[in-house]
Formats: structure tokens, sequence, C-alpha cells
């Protein structure tokens, strides 16, 4: 089942003399339960096709539905509202407010929906869990490490049950011990709940996790990979080879 | 690119950030030369006692210097905070401390020397007004000439030229301590540094409460002194102050963070969005904020105390001429019949009331409750005025008294908060005969006396059979100097100025005297009510303007420094904003919390500071006039009005920032 799809989306930044075209007429298709990566060099419009399906960005021209719905047509509230009910969000710096604890954080999104304080305490139980930071909950963003502090951010994300969730870099600021440990934990929720995940990355090991990988270059869909039957390994130095056609963000080895 | 089209560039580029300092400094330019102005306004000096109004104009000024003083160091040490990462950047591409400073120095020269013109033009079209206000508050017809003080003009350049110098080395202070690590970890530094909080924390809170508990309680009683040793009532003062304000600090480091602990951990993790934006922050914030919040609220409350006080006075002008002397115009003995006279025949409509008056020594140490202050040395034996009921019940138709009972009038309220009196006791009337008893009925506050006659003291109504076996004793009627008051009231107060030259011809300008039989005179000089009431006003008239001015200056000072802190912190939780609404909150949702964060950042500074001024007043009023609710109440009203100004504002700038943050 389609769960996102995006038709002809152009975004242009700036007034008519300086206009850039970030983003030059993309079409794509997520099926619910993927685990999809967009790599491509700096520039090339990841983060703004990401925050254009996410919502927080406007696009300029193009159709974007998300399980059915048209975010053109959608006002701002609807769009909030929208956002915190039916997708997650997980940004390279993690953006946790400081002043919350670990599990005020994670709870934020239920905030103010309807769903009973059981049932969030049961939900919150479960991710961090998961997600191995049970023991985190009455402690400051500021008193645990940077993996941690990630998968809260991933916690607050999945724990609104949503349809999508939006990566942004998630393992930009992480060591790669840490990244593997939150990859690795993503795949697990997005194979074992059906979570569709989009993840924004440029880093090759990061995708290899995915199973399948769009390339943008310029603006424009360059590629897509299906991971399919291949292992992590094989599916590593596909992307590699990939992304040295398409220069810039590689590593030159 | 040279030195000069960098600050050019610069300051276009922050103009944003330059406009509330360049706001601080116009306003603060504005209020001191203008101020200034008014002490060489000729027909502000001329009209009252010259030298008098100079004076009380020329020490406002210096307080007011040192609210100036004290509002541009702190908005630019703000506006330095502000700008530390752009100093920082300067200097990371290179560029030399000194040249920074020079950049600096440059910048703000500009800055000031048009804030110093645009404020100078401002202050010369405000005083005027503020001569208006003056001369109307001293009921004074005279036209306020717009007029253009050289002299005034130096002073401020002179004043703001000093200023500048400590503000540049302020400025080149600051940029010596901004190092380039700082600039890497400025974000790191400015954000909240989240603490746990302990349990001697709470312990501490509490103790909060309970100071500012004590020092209201110090204050109610703060006249009943156990002691006989005269200092006592000014070390209550001093316990007064340290606990309210060491009790404001605590509340405000500890309680606040405190009770908002409490209602945090009930929720177990489950907070509301508006929780979010409200509680937390505060919390964690506390602790940088207390010290300023404290001077915050202790410089308001006392502006305000001061300003209720003086209000007091002015406001009470009427009544106080009216508790002092009850009529318009008063003759005693007879001696003004040329005044009435002189009325009857300009046709001008009256009312007199006549009251007759005995000289009695009285023995008053039963009425006194027990509790009378060993230090104080109440004379409870001496003359006092008695007066019979049937003169008093023309003016005063509730009174009656049987056989052997009587009234106490004239116990004001300043002497009701001094010494307690109670009722139903008897007082000794000394008579040729021996004592006379009279049971007190009733003591109450108002009287029919002038107090040239009664000395601001008590006097005791009788019956009428009472007074006259009184009046018949020939020992009292030589003690009584003044056997008769004549009270006049106009029908029209508009006739007053007119009168009032016809009672200065006709009774010598109220002066009474009695030749005693041995030879002896004994007189009285008698003030109308109105001429009482002008002198009140001139006298508190200048008191209430510098008071009121100041106050306002002290009111905009403070608000001023709430708004300038509260737009700071908007930025610095811009990024929380940001998440918040990626995640998908809408901007009324944000919005909902920071309205309760406002109501906090500027309720409880407010609140407190009332509480503070109102148990100020509540002490010593009585001592500044007669009349405490309606003064107390407008000055607050005012107050509370003009802050809230402020808070709104500050809410308009939170939105702003909440809508650019996506």
């Amino acid at each position: 089942m389609t769960i996102l799809s995006g038709r002809k989306i152009r975004k242009v930044y700036g007034k008519k003399s300086t206009a850039q075209e970030v983003l030059k007429g993309i079409d794509m298709e997520v099926q619910e339960g993927e685990f999809v990566g967009i790599m491509g060099p700096s520039g090339s419009g990841k983060t703004t096709l990401l925050n254009v399906l996410a919502s927080i960005d406007k696009a300029t021209e193009g159709v974007i539905e998300i399980s059915g719905h048209d975010l053109r047509t959608m006002k701002e509230r609807e769009l909030s509202n929208f956002r915190r009910e039916q997708l997650g969000f997980i940004f390279q710096d993690y953006n946790l407010l400081d002043t919350l604890t670990v599990k005020e954080n994670i709870l934020l999104p239920l905030s103010i929906s309807n769903i009973s304080k059981k049932e969030a305490e049961a939900r919150f139980k479960e991710i961090t869990k998961t997600l191995g930071i049970d023991d985190l909950a009455n402690k400051y963003p500021n008193e645990v490490s940077g993996g941690q502090k990630q998968r809260t951010s991933a916690a607050r994300a999945l724990i609104s049950n949503p349809s999508v969730v939006f990566a942004d870099e998630p393992t930009g600021a992480l060591d790669s011990k840490a990244a593997t440990a939150l990859l690795s934990n993503l795949e697990k929720i997005n194979r074992d709940k059906k979570v569709t995940i989009m993840m924004v990355t440029h880093d090759a090991v990061a995708a290899s996790f995915c199973s399948r990988v769009l390339f943008l270059k310029d603006g424009q869909l360059y590629t897509e990979l299906y991971k399919g039957e291949k292992d992590r390994l094989r599916f590593y130095q596909e992307i590699m080879s990939t992304q040295s056609v398409l220069g810039g963000d590689g590593y030159d080895a | 690119m040279t030195l000069s089209q960098l600050v050019l560039r610069s300051m276009k580029k922050n103009i944003k950030h330059y406009y509330l300092y360049f706001f601080a400094l116009i306003f603060s330019v504005t209020l001191y030369f203008s101020f200034v102005t008014l002490q060489y306004n000729p027909s502000v000096v001329d009209v009252s006692q010259g030298v008098k109004v100079a004076a009380g104009l020329k020490a406002a000024s210096y307080i007011l210097l040192f609210v100036v003083v004290f509002f541009v160091l702190y908005a630019n040490l703000l506006f330095m905070k502000r700008r530390s990462k752009e100093i920082g950047l300067y200097q990371l591409i290179g560029m030399s401390k000194g040249l920074v400073t020079r950049l600096l120095v440059l910048e703000n020269t500009i800055l000031w020397v048009s804030a110093l013109a645009i404020g100078v033009g401002l202050g010369f079209l405000t005083s005027r007004v503020f001569g208006m206000v003056l001369l109307r508050i001293l009921e004074k017809d005279v036209l306020v000439q717009l007029i253009f003080s050289v002299e005034a003009l130096q002073m401020t350049i002179f004043v703001f030229l000093v200023l500048l110098i400590v503000v540049l080395i302020q400025t080149a202070i600051g940029i010596r301590r901004v190092s380039l690590l700082a600039l890497f970890t400025a974000n790191a530094t400015a954000d909240v540094k989240v603490k746990r909080f302990s349990g001697l924390q709470m312990f501490l809170g509490f103790i909060g409460l309970l100071l500012i508990g004590y020092g209201y309680y110090l204050s109610t009683t703060l006249f009943e002194l156990e002691s006989d040793n005269p200092n006592v009532l000014f070390y209550k003062m001093i316990a007064i102050l340290v606990s309210t304000i060491g009790g404001t600090f605590f509340v405000f480091r500890f309680s606040v963070a405190f009770i908002l602990n409490l209602i945090r951990k009930q929720k177990r993790g489950h907070l509301s969005i508006q929780d979010v934006l409200s509680l937390t922050p505060i919390m964690h914030r506390m602790k940088s904020n207390a010290m300023s919040l404290t001077t915050i609220t202790v410089i308001s409350a006392t502006a305000l105390g001061i300003l209720c006080l003086s209000y007091i006075s002015y406001y009470s002008a009427g009544s106080t001429a009216k508790l002092n002397i009850p009529f318009d115009y008063i003759i005693m003995n007879d001696q003004g019949e040329g005044f009435i006279e002189l009325l009857n025949e300009k046709k001008i409509e009256y009312t007199q009331t006549d009251i007759e008056l005995l000289n009695v020594e009285v023995d008053t140490s039963a009425i006194y409750a027990n509790d009378m202050p060993a230090g104080l040395n109440m004379v409870t034996k001496g003359p006092m005025i008695i007066t019979k009921l049937s003169d008093m019940q023309k003016e005063m138709p509730g009174l009656s008294l049987k056989e052997g009972e009587g009234y106490i009038t004239g116990y004001s309220s300043m002497m009701s908060e001094i010494v307690k009196l109670e009722e139903n006791k008897p007082v000794e009337l000394t008579t040729s005969n021996g004592e006379e008893s009279i049971t007190i009925k009733e003591i109450r506050s108002d009287s029919l006396l002038v107090y040239y006659v009664t000395g601001a003291g008590m006097s005791i109504v009788v019956t009428d059979e009472q007074f006259d076996k009184l009046k018949a004793d020939a020992m009292i009627s030589e003690q009584t100097i003044w056997s008769k008051q004549i009270g006049i009231d106009l029908a029209e107060s508009a006739q007053l100025k007119e009168v009032q030259a016809i009672y200065e011809e006709t009774t010598n300008n109220g002066h009474f005297e009695v030749t005693k039989d041995d030879g002896t005179i004994d007189s009285v000089n008698m003030d109308t009510q109105e001429a009482y009431r002008l002198s009140m006003l001139d006298m508190f008239g200048l008191v209430i303007f510098v008071t009121g001015f100041l106050g306002l200056a002290f009111l905009m000072t403070t608000g001023s420094i709430l708004y300038f802190k509260q737009m700071t912190e908007a930025e610095e939780e811009k990024a929380s904003y940001t998440v918040l609404r990626k995640i998908g909150f809408t901007t009324n949702e944000l919005m909902k919390g920071i309205y309760k964060k406002q109501l906090f950042n500027f309720g409880v500074p407010l609140v407190i500071g009332l509480a503070h001024s109102y148990f100020a007043v509540k002490s010593g009023w009585m001592l500044f006039g007669t009349e405490l609710v309606a003064p107390l109440l407008i000055t607050m009203g005012v107050y509370v009005i003009l802050y809230s100004i402020f808070a709104f504002l500050s809410i308009g700038y939170y939105r702003k920032v909440v809508n650019e943050s996506l």
C-alpha cells in the first residue's frame, strides 16, 4: 500500500530575481513499511525534500499525499495536528528540550492528545525498552550521552504510533558505535512494527540499513537502489559505487 | 572596507537589536532633560516659593540621575550580551581587540549623539507638559511658557557624556572578556544549566515564605512598642526590611522552583504543552533571574509605597483641612461680628453653627487600654475642651446621651494607631467641689472643633444639664479662654475666594485675642479651611509631583528591564519553539503556555511588590493623611495598568518569535 506519494514536487527559494530552484520536479512513492534512505551531495536538496514531505516546509508546486491526506489542501492548524498525530521526527542535533527530563521529552507529542495516561505509560515502557533507555526516564538530556539523546529523540518520534517517521541525518552527531546501535534499533522497529521510515543521510553505512535508497542530484531524482535480498555489506558497496559516480559527498577512496 | 563603512553596515544589520537600546537611551535623555529644564523654567520657579520648588526638583533630579545610570548600564550590558557572538566573529576573522573596541566606540558614539538629539527634542516638549501637570497639581492658574534652557542642555550633555564614557569602559571590558573559545560554546553556556532540586532548597524555599510573613506581621504591629527604648521602632523597621527583602529573594530563588517542582513531580512525566512552556523554563531560569526579580520587586515596592504615601497626603489635603478646621470660616467668642454682618450685607448665603466651649481639667487615665506603650509618657490628666450635646447634635444628629454619660470626639486615626482607648470607662472632671465622673459612651474620630482650640487633641461632649452645671462653676469659667466657636459654612463654594478676602479684612487675618483678668493676652491666629487646604497642596503638591515623576521613571525602567529580559529569553528559547512546531504544535498552543509564563514573569513581581507596598503603607499611612483606600487603589490601579502594558508588549514579541521559529 502506498503511504506517501509525491508528484512533480518543486521548491523555489527567494524572490523572482534571486530565485533558486532547489527541487526540480521530483516524483516518488513510498510503500507502507519501507525504510527509505535519501542520499546525495551537499546542496542536492535532501533536507529540503524531507522538510517538504514532512509538511514543515511548503512545496512551491506539486502534490504530496501522506496516507490519503493531500498536504496542499490542509490549513496551518490541520497540518500541525497531522504532524503531531501521523508523523514522527528525528533530527541530527536531537532537538530535545533541555528543561524536560527524558520521560517528559518522550511523552511531549501526547500532551494534547486524548490518549489516557495509562496507555501513554504503557507505550512509554515498551518503546524505551525496545530502544534500551528505560532506566533514563528521570534524567535530564545533559546528563545522558549523545547516543542516548538520539534514542530519546527516536522514542519521542515513535510514541504517537506515527504512519511515517522522518529522520534527518540522525547519526550525523554520533560515533560509529552509537550510530550502529541506533540504526539497528530503527531497522528492528521498522521490521517488527511495520513503521515506515524516511531517512536523509550522507553516510553510506547508515544508508545500508535501508530497504531502498534514493539518490538526489541537483534537485532531481538521480537513481534508486533496492536492497532486496542482498546482505548489508553488498548493499553498502553498491551505495558507495553509486555515490562515487554521483560525486561530491562520497569519500574519495 | 574601511572602519566607518563596517560600522555603518553592521549598524544597519543590527537595527533590530539596536532599537531597544536606542529607545532606552532616548527615554533616559528625554526624562532627564525635561526634568532639568523644569528647574530652569521661570513660570514654574516663580509661581511658588521659588527656592523650595527649585530645591525639590534639584534633589529629585539626582535620584532621577541614579535611575538613569542604572538603567543605561543595564541596557548596555544586555545589548553587549546579545552581540557577544558578533564580537567574537570579528575577532575570529582576525580583527584585533583594539579594532573591535574602536568599532564599538564609534557605533556607540553615533548612537548616543543621535539619542541625545532626539531626547533633547522630546524633552523640550514634554517638560512643558510636566510643568503644566505640576502647576495643575498645585492648583495655580499660570500659563507655562515653552522655554529652552541652555543650562539644562549643558547639564544634560555633561551628564550623558560622562555616562557615555562609563558605558564605553564597560564595553571595552566586555570585549576583553569575550574569548574565542566562548564563541564556540556560547550557546551551551547560554543554555540553562539544568540542575536537580535538593531538600535544602525546598527548606530554604519554605523559609522564604516564612520571612515575608514575619515581615508583614511586624509591620502591622509597628507602633505597638513594648519597651521604653526609643530605638525599638528603628530596630523594628530594620527587621521588617531585612526579612521582607531577604524573604523576597528566597522566594524567587528557592520557593518558586520548590512549588513548581512539587506540581511537576505530581504529573509523573505527563506534562501538558502549557506546562512545558511555562512551568519548566521558569523553574530552570529562577536561579539566574532571582537577583534581578528581587531588585525589580523591591524597587517597585519602594516606589509604589512612596507614591501611595505622597498621594495619600495630597488626596487627604481636603479632608485633613476639614478635620482640623471643620467649617469654612471660624470666628471665636463673638469677635467676628463684622464678618457676619458683611456676609449678610452682600447677601451671601451661609449656615452658622455656634458651639459653646468650656475648659475643664480632666483625668482620663481610666480609658486608656492596659497595653499602653511604656515608653510613651502620655499625659492622662490635663485641661480639655468640653462641649454640650445640643450644640453637637446640630451637625451630628446621631448623638444622644443619658445623664452621667459623655462622648469623646477627635480621636484621630493617627492617635488610634499609637494609643488604644476603651469605651464604657469613666473620666474625672475637676470642679471646685471635687471630681465629677462621666462614663464615656463612645469614642469618635470626628470633631467639630478647630484644632487651634483643641490642640489637635480630644474633647468631651456632655449632656446640656451637665454642661450648664459646669458653666456655673466659677473656677471653670475662670479657666475658660474661648467660650464660643462660631462656624460658618458657605452654601456656594464658588464664593470661597471672595469671602476669604472679607474674612481676612474683618478679622484682622483671623487674629482673635482675649485679655484675661490679670492682664495677660491669649491670642490665636485662625486659618480658613480653604487657606489651610491650599497650604497643604503647596506642601504636598510638589512632593506628589516629584514622587509621581520618579515613580513613573522607576516603573518605566523596571518594566523595560523585564521586557528586555523577556526579549532575550524569547530568543534563547526560539530553538525549543522550532522543535515543538516541527513536532506539530500550533502557534496558538504554544502561545497559551507563554501567556501563563508571562503571567508569572510579570505577575509575581507585581503581586509581591503590591503586597510589600500595601503593608508598608498600611503601617504608617496615618502619619501622612486621613484617606487610605481611595489613594491606595488609584495608585496601585495605575501601576498595574502601566505594568501590564509591558507584559502585553513582551507577549507580542514572543508571538513574533514563535511565528518565525518554523
